[in-house]
């Protein structure tokens, strides 16, 4: 690498820190704001709003390309780590269900539903994959990814798996939701095996919450 | 295995992971720790009802309540006018004239309970108590202390 390049990586670097410990202080400003107590008055309030919120995190999740993470991360920030087995086990859910409707429901049919629902780059993602073989629907998992990077996706697959779900940007092709769906239409993808997987992949945030403290 | 018979294997995974889940990694929080001894079936209190000024330790919120006793029974407006708790019996014990007691009522609707804790010398009186919400997904606990002094007895109906 050369001393140009190794510097543009250093401030694109220097400039992710700086945005992120931006947006970190910006959400604890929010949550300030907001004030956020439970109290004897409001508790019924609360109680209904996080049901609604983590019945359309768990909707929104799953489907492809909707930013639906934000919501978990929301209430985590609003919350804290009380929240936090209830927003692991949404997200088990969600991953879960994205990847039996990829699995399970008909091609033709989930393109039609997400064409329904105006979700026309989920139903795009959708038509394409149709036409692919099993491997080559994984391999749009791993988009962009070097030929030996997607051979050793293909080896270990389900790594692979845990890895496209945690990696950040992963909204591009498709988010949490996509990824699971796509997962499913491939059909290499064991229900079991893979909800093993889900359970251990999305574990890391909720846990830091719970037992490291991590405050977003 | 039909499609349906695996449909229905993930949702139980699914639904069975999220139990454990939440036996597990969920933190249940004790209710006030009453100091144990000698307690009775209340009376000394019966007619009596105190003005009480509350604070919610963790986030400084002023509570203002009324607690009532009557035939063997507690009673705070407050509770009352948020979850409908109605009258609840409290025990009691005289140390060195001061009145100590206690009472655990339990909203029939939702499942808070909240633990009172309170000593009376007297027209005054100190109260400490933990309203404690155990949802299935998260137990929430507001910690209470207040005090207070006699108040009027509004009647039957005062309770809200």
């Amino acid at each position: 690498m050369t001393r140009t390049g190794a510097g543009g990586v250093l401030l694109r670097l220097a400039i992710l820190a700086a945005v992120l410990a931006l947006a970190t202080w910006g959400v604890h400003l929010i949550r300030d704001a907001l004030d956020l107590q439970v109290r004897p008055d409001n508790e019924q309030q609360i109680h209904q709003a996080i049901m609604l919120g983590s019945v359309a995190y768990v909707g929104l999740l799953a489907l492809p390309f909707v930013p639906g993470a934000e919501i978990g991360l929301a209430m985590l920030a609003a919350f804290g780590q009380a929240i936090a087995p209830l927003i692991y086990v949404c997200t088990v859910a969600s991953m879960t269900l994205a990847y039996t409707v990829g699995r399970f429901l008909p091609i033709s049919a989930l393109e039609r539903l997400l064409s329904f629902l105006r979700m026309r780059r989920a139903a795009a993602l959708v038509a394409r994959a149709a036409l692919l073989s099993p491997e080559a629907r994984l391999a749009m998992l791993l988009d962009g990814q070097p030929k030996r990077a997607l051979g050793l996706g293909l080896r270990y697959r389900y790594v692979a798996l845990a890895l496209a779900v945690n990696t950040p940007g992963n909204s591009i092709i498709g988010g949490g939701g996509g990824i699971m769906m796509m997962a499913g239409l491939s059909g290499i993808f064991s229900p079991l095996a893979t909800f093993l997987t889900v359970t251990i992949a999305v574990s890391p945030v909720p846990l830091a919450v719970m037992f490291l403290g991590l405050q977003i | 295995m039909t499609q349906i018979l695996q449909i229905a294997a993930i949702a139980v995974a699914t639904l069975g992971t999220s139990a454990v889940t939440m036996t597990v990694m969920k933190e249940d929080i004790p209710d006030l720790a009453v100091p144990e001894g000698g307690w009775k079936t209340g009376h000394e209190l019966d007619g009596r009802s105190f003005e009480i000024l509350g604070t919610d330790v963790a986030s400084g919120a002023v509570l203002d309540n009324r607690i009532t006793f009557r035939n063997g029974t507690f009673q705070s407006t407050d509770c009352q006018n948020y979850c409908n708790f109605g009258w609840s019996d409290y025990q009691s014990k005289v140390i060195d004239s001061v009145i100590h007691f206690t009472a655990r009522t339990v909203c029939p609707d939702a499942p808070h309970t909240v633990v009172w804790y309170g000593r009376v010398s007297g027209d005054e009186v100190v109260v400490d108590g933990t309203w404690t919400t155990r949802r299935w997904y998260w137990t929430n606990q507001i910690v209470i202390t207040a005090t207070g002094a006699d108040a009027p007895v509004a009647g039957d109906g005062a309770s809200g």
